[in-house]
């Protein structure tokens, strides 16, 4: 019988007037994952910087293997037994990997450092994750970002934590590393640690946790048993409504080419991609990370250099740069919106307006109001959820952002819209808009690239999917003709065929 | 919360100096209600000389207040050294200050007259001292070295260590800079008048503003004339430094006969040596002295001289250990 | 719904108002009242709230408040110009020199302000062109504009004669008006029209907004198709624009040239923009803020100067204000992330 190792009781906070977390209580225990599932905003971080000791809670209670909890910072926490995976690692690239573990727990004597002990105890924790392989002594950063995550797991075993937190730790793995992974999870789960897993992806979910707490606005909108719950109950209790269907179907037919790439190639990738986009139509791009997916939209847009191959959009070729490409229908989204997506410390209705500011402007002056009236239409029209279209973009939710990112190129009023990884880090209701929007866009007649790690999503929006791998384009075909197993072999260069 | 509190710190920090300042100002303004108000106004703040000046000048203060008079001194100049539109600006803030005379060294010879004659027509009468100013109508009164006098004293030490006769070389300063000028004017003039033997080599060259420059060009002039060069002439502390420099790059340092002006520890030492002749010396603690009891006179109502000099001495290997040249060598200095 | 929003929107942009324009006013009255009431509580004080000391204050600090304006534009996009003090220096020189050689006084102007124009134009292209940093290309021009000065004015002052230059010029930053009926000098009066138009160029163009959007983030300025080194190159190009009209304000009062008379301008040149509100990480800064940086630095030069601090005393408080103008600014970026 598992015993409940962590216990949250009654756990309220509030920032100034905003109430993040409302009497929220839970309990994880020892032995077991739990599943914390909410979208963007239900109070997940809120709970996450409780839990690390970054934020003390109002009030309410939380016990540690019987014992208060109640740490003063992060640091505390972590001596406690509370070890946190945040979905940005936090780990010194510079620095070798015994040393990233022991970081901060160097064991030492007289403050001279006992190398073989550190190196006895990071083996042994790397044993237990059965990642006996990994070089003790490479730097971090030349470790692939699945590696790194060990390191980073490595070093929640060697404070004997009881509890680990994984805030989203599969948003940047390939599907491989996921199963790495989770059994590595399921490994620690047996040793008798207790897992908290947030994370959208409710297949995961279902994959890795035996019971799952769903918030929503700050409360507990329903736990239980993950047996017994169907997907499209867990997804109404986070929305807090009845979702028809995750995917919508909206029905788009093909027209004429719109876009096509002949030997398309830049530095490192692509190598020569060639292909050809019809008006009204998804396509898809498969592929583990670095396959050359998001290289090959950069190439499109200009944004990386170009060495060879040619790009027409409506039978013209335009000039290799961003600007010209931009004119002549194309969009992107990017997959970064902190570095490169969005100007985080500007405004919605600048961002949104970037790209197109001419409808607006005379003579270099701007008509403030015009646009004002402009961008929140779009806003209505998108679902972008702010207080009004002079906030800042840095303070909106993923979703929200991710939306206003493709606002922008459906301001611009692209032919052909490129999005990379529009769905990942961002919360299941709006994945949804997203997926409605783009099945929309396609039966204006516009054109769609959509880059995705998420075969599900792929096979269900797509007309047609290729799949990339070491920078070449492998395979297109139509969607109906793919399986998730079948991409895999072609994304890892195994023969597509099944 | 933070914020205020971080607000808080700062005004705080703003109310504790300004208040500490104006709390040790009081009791001085206290003794000036009935005395004078008198802003000096030095070229820099860090070198040793505006030290002495502002030892002169306190000192002048001290005298005034003992006959009856408080005098209060305030002592400010640009915060950058050399910042003309500084000084202008320190001017014109002492004027809207409104204090009751101004004492200052002006860094530039027009560049000043608007914001002093801006002081003239508010009633705020001014003394400039160590550089003139191209518009003398503004100012009650200069103070100063007697520069022409400096050069001729220079030129008499020379043609009485060479017998009269020889050849010599004066290295100009820069062109546009008045009082170096008048220094070689006097120099040239007495040579010709006292010493009608000693042949110029050349009297045109410039050394440039500092050692370096100075250097280079006297080593170019000590190339050119060799061996017959009996004296030598530089007309300021870099030139001086520079030349000497050069003459003990060519193995000339004792043999020709060497007179600088402006005294640094270096050129001491040096005509402890006897490598440097002569050296002219300005009295800095007597500028700001005479300054002050220049303006403040002029508010008394007393008629001030237009032109007052504050002297000039020579030292040499032989008196350069005397009690009254030690005090023009290392003068007094304020803190 | 949508007029609700628009409403909030408004209020919110209200409130946005207040703490980001009026925020570094607000610092502005503070230092303006603890000077005057100090200035009050001297015995033979009370000269420093005077319409006389206004005029004088509000003439000393607008070179530095002309050369910022420009350092503005610089630091929203994300740059910063070391050169700024050299390269005005260098105008004023030129502006000199072009004067003492029989120039018109017109002529003379334009070619002073084209010198500041082409100083920025090559900062920029530099930046732009040889995708170096900003601070390291600018440290090397500070240096190359101090060198072009010395040659210009031949190692020396520039020294036109009295009579020409123009009376106008002697004017346009007198403390003294020669019109009662301008109340301020007409350099004070010229700056706030620039100022006020700059201003406007920032919030109402096109251009202003490509500036935020270079500073805030080059990134996603180049996804949406923005010129970036054509708008660095601008944004430069206008800064010296205002680095020539600073020349010319600096000349104006000095009435000779001196090639020197930049060096170490720069510092309260960016310290005004900081003050202001500026992050010199880029996208941020106001050019209110920016005038209001500026007058902050000489209310107390001249405070101390009244209330008769030395120099040491006046150079502490100058860079505590400075720290704490930072400070607050970031307390209140992280109030509002939360």
């Amino acid at each position: 019988m598992p015993t409940a190792l962590l216990r949250m009781s009654q756990v309220s906070k509030s920032f100034g007037a905003t109430r993040a977390l409302a009497d929220v209580s839970l309990e994880a225990r020892g032995g077991e994952v739990l599943a914390l599932i909410g979208e963007n905003g239900a109070g997940k971080s809120t709970l996450m910087k409780i839990l690390s000791g970054a934020v003390s809670p109002d009030r309410g209670e939380m016990e540690l293997a019987g014992r208060r909890f109640a740490p003063r910072g992060p640091h505390s926490a972590r001596l406690a037994g509370v070890a946190m995976i945040y979905q940005e690692l936090n780990l010194a690239p510079d620095l070798a990997v015994v040393e990233n573990v022991m970081l901060g727990q160097e064991s030492r004597r007289c403050g001279v450092v006992r190398r073989a002990d550190e190196r006895q105890r990071v083996r042994a924790a790397l044993e237990q994750l059965d990642r006996t392989d990994l070089p003790l002594d490479l730097p971090v950063g030349q470790l692939s970002v699945a590696d790194q995550q060990v390191v980073e797991i490595a070093r929640a075993l060697v404070t004997d934590a009881k509890v680990i937190v994984f805030d989203e730790p599969t948003s940047s793995l390939t599907r491989h590393d996921v199963q790495n992974l989770f059994r590595a999870i399921v490994r620690l789960k047996q040793s008798g640690m207790a897992i908290i897993y947030i994370s959208h992806f409710l297949e995961e979910i279902r994959q890795i946790a035996d019971r799952f707490v769903v918030l929503r606005d700050g409360s507990v909108a329903g736990s239980g048993p993950l047996a017994g719950a169907t997907e499209a109950d867990i997804v109404s209790l986070m929305v807090g409504r009845k979702v028809e269907e995750l995917f919508p179907s909206v029905p788009h037919a093909c027209g004429e080419i719109l876009l096509s790439l002949e030997g398309l190639s830049g530095r490192r990738a692509p190598k020569g991609a060639t292909l050809e986009l019809r008006r009204g139509e998804i396509l898809g791009l498969s592929g583990l990370v670095g396959a050359g997916r998001t290289e090959l939209l950069r190439c499109l847009m200009a944004l990386d250099p170009v060495r060879d191959g040619r790009v027409r959009i409506a039978g013209l070729e335009p000039r290799r740069t961003p600007h010209a490409r931009i004119r002549a229908g194309l969009g992107l989204v990017s997959e970064d919106r902190k570095t490169e997506g969005l100007a985080q410390r500007e405004t919605i209705a600048d961002n949104l307006t970037y790209s197109r500011l001419q409808p607006y402007s005379r003579f270099g002056w701007l008509n403030l109001g015009h646009r004002r009236t402009a961008v929140e239409d779009w806003m209505r029209k998108l679902n972008v959820k702010a207080r009004s279209s002079e906030q800042l973009v840095e303070h909106l939710s993923g979703g929200n952002q991710q939306k206003v990112a493709i606002a922008r190129v459906m301001h611009q009023d692209a032919d052909v819209l490129l999005l990379d990884e529009p769905t990942r880090g961002i919360d299941v209701g709006t994945k949804a808009e997203i997926y409605r929007l783009m099945a929309q866009l396609a039966a204006q007649g516009k054109a769609v690239i959509f880059v995705s790690s998420y075969f599900t999503e792929l096979l269900a929006i797509c007309d047609r999917v290729g799949v990339m791998a070491r920078g070449e384009l492998r395979e297109i075909r139509p969607a109906s003709e793919w399986t998730s197993e079948s991409i895999l072999s072609c994304a890892l260069g195994v023969d597509g065929r099944t | 919360m933070q914020r205020g509190a971080a607000l808080f710190l700062a005004l705080a920090m703003l109310v504790l100096v300004v208040g500490c300042g104006s709390a040790t100002s009081d009791s001085k303004t206290g003794e000036a209600k009935n005395g004078f108000h008198i802003a000096v106004i030095p070229k820099g703040t860090t070198h040793v000389f505006w030290k002495s000046v502002h030892a002169g000048a306190l000192k002048a203060a001290e005298e005034f207040k003992a006959a009856g008079t408080p005098v209060e001194i305030q002592w400010k100049g640009a915060l950058l050294e050399n910042d003309r539109e500084g000084q202008i600006n320190v001017v014109a803030d002492f004027v809207a200050q409104g204090v009751d005379g101004i004492v200052i060294a002006p860094l530039d010879s027009t560049a000043l007259v608007p914001s002093i004659r801006d002081a003239k027509d508010a009633g705020i009468p001014t003394v400039i001292f160590d550089s003139g100013l191209a518009d003398e109508s503004v100012i009650e009164s200069y103070v100063a070295t007697d520069n022409y006098n400096g050069g001729a004293l220079a030129a008499r030490e020379i043609g009485k260590r060479l017998g009269g006769k020889g050849d010599v070389i004066l290295l100009r300063y820069n062109v546009g800079s008045e009082s170096t000028e008048q220094r070689e004017q006097g120099f040239l003039d007495t040579i010709k008048k006292e010493f009608p033997e000693i042949v110029m080599l050349s009297d045109d060259q410039y050394s440039g503003t500092t050692a370096i420059s100075a250097q280079n060009k006297a080593l170019e002039l000590l190339n050119q004339f060799g061996d017959k060069v009996d004296g030598f002439f530089a007309v300021c502390e870099p030139d001086t430094v520079g030349v000497l420099s050069a003459l003990e790059q060519e193995g000339l340092a004792g043999k020709v006969v060497f007179v600088g002006f402006d005294p640094s520890p270096h050129l001491i030492e040096a005509m402890r040596e006897k490598k440097v002749h002569g050296l002219v010396l300005q009295d800095p603690v007597a500028m700001g002295y005479l300054g002050v009891k220049a303006v403040v006179e002029r508010l008394q109502g007393k008629t001030v001289e237009k032109r007052i000099s504050t002297g000039e001495a020579l030292a040499t290997p032989e008196s350069v250990d005397s009690p009254k040249m030690q005090k023009l060598l290392n003068p007094e200095q304020a803190n | 719904m949508g007029e609700t929003a628009a409403k909030l929107g408004l209020a919110r942009r209200g409130g946005d108002f207040l703490r980001n324009v009026l925020g570094p006013f607000l610092a502005l009255v503070v230092v303006v009242s603890i000077f005057w009431i100090a200035d009050s509580m001297q015995a033979d004080g009370g000269r420093f709230a005077t319409l006389r000391n206004a005029q004088n204050i509000l003439v000393q600090s607008a070179t530095v408040g002309v050369a910022a304006l420009g350092m503005t534009l610089i630091i929203i996009s994300g740059g910063i110009d070391l050169s700024a003090g050299t390269a005005m220096a260098l105008s004023a020189t030129s502006l000199a020199w072009f004067l003492r050689e029989q120039y018109s006084p017109a002529v003379s102007v334009a070619a002073g302000i084209a010198v500041g124009c082409l100083c920025g134009c090559a900062n920029g292209m530099l930046i732009s062109l040889l995708r170096i940093v900003p601070f390291i290309v600018t440290l090397g021009t500070m240096t190359i504009y101090l060198g072009l000065a010395k040659i210009v004015g031949d190692n020396t002052m520039v020294r036109p004669l009295p009579d020409q230059v123009p009376l106008w010029m002697k004017q346009l930053l007198s403390p003294r008006v020669e019109y009662e009926w301008m109340v301020f000098a007409p350099g004070v009066w010229l700056l706030l029209v620039m100022a006020l138009v700059t201003a406007a160029v920032l919030r109402y163009t096109v251009f202003g907004r490509y500036v935020f959007a270079v500073g805030s983030n080059e990134a996603t300025a180049r996804l949406c198709g923005i010129n970036v080194p054509l708008v660095r190159i601008a944004v430069y190009t206008i800064s010296g624009f205002f680095v020539g009209v600073a020349g010319l304000y600096q000349f104006t009062r000095l009435t000779v040239g001196d090639p020197t008379s930049g060096t170490g301008k720069e510092l309260p040149i960016i310290a005004a923009v900081v003050i202001g509100g500026g992050s010199l990480s880029g996208g941020r800064g106001s050019i209110l803020g920016t005038l209001t940086g500026a007058l902050i630095m000489q209310v107390i030069s001249s405070g101390c100067t009244s209330l008769r601090l030395p120099n040491p005393i006046q150079e502490i408080i100058i860079g505590c204000i400075i720290i704490a103008a930072v400070t607050i600014d970031q307390f209140r970026q992280r109030r509002q992330a939360v």
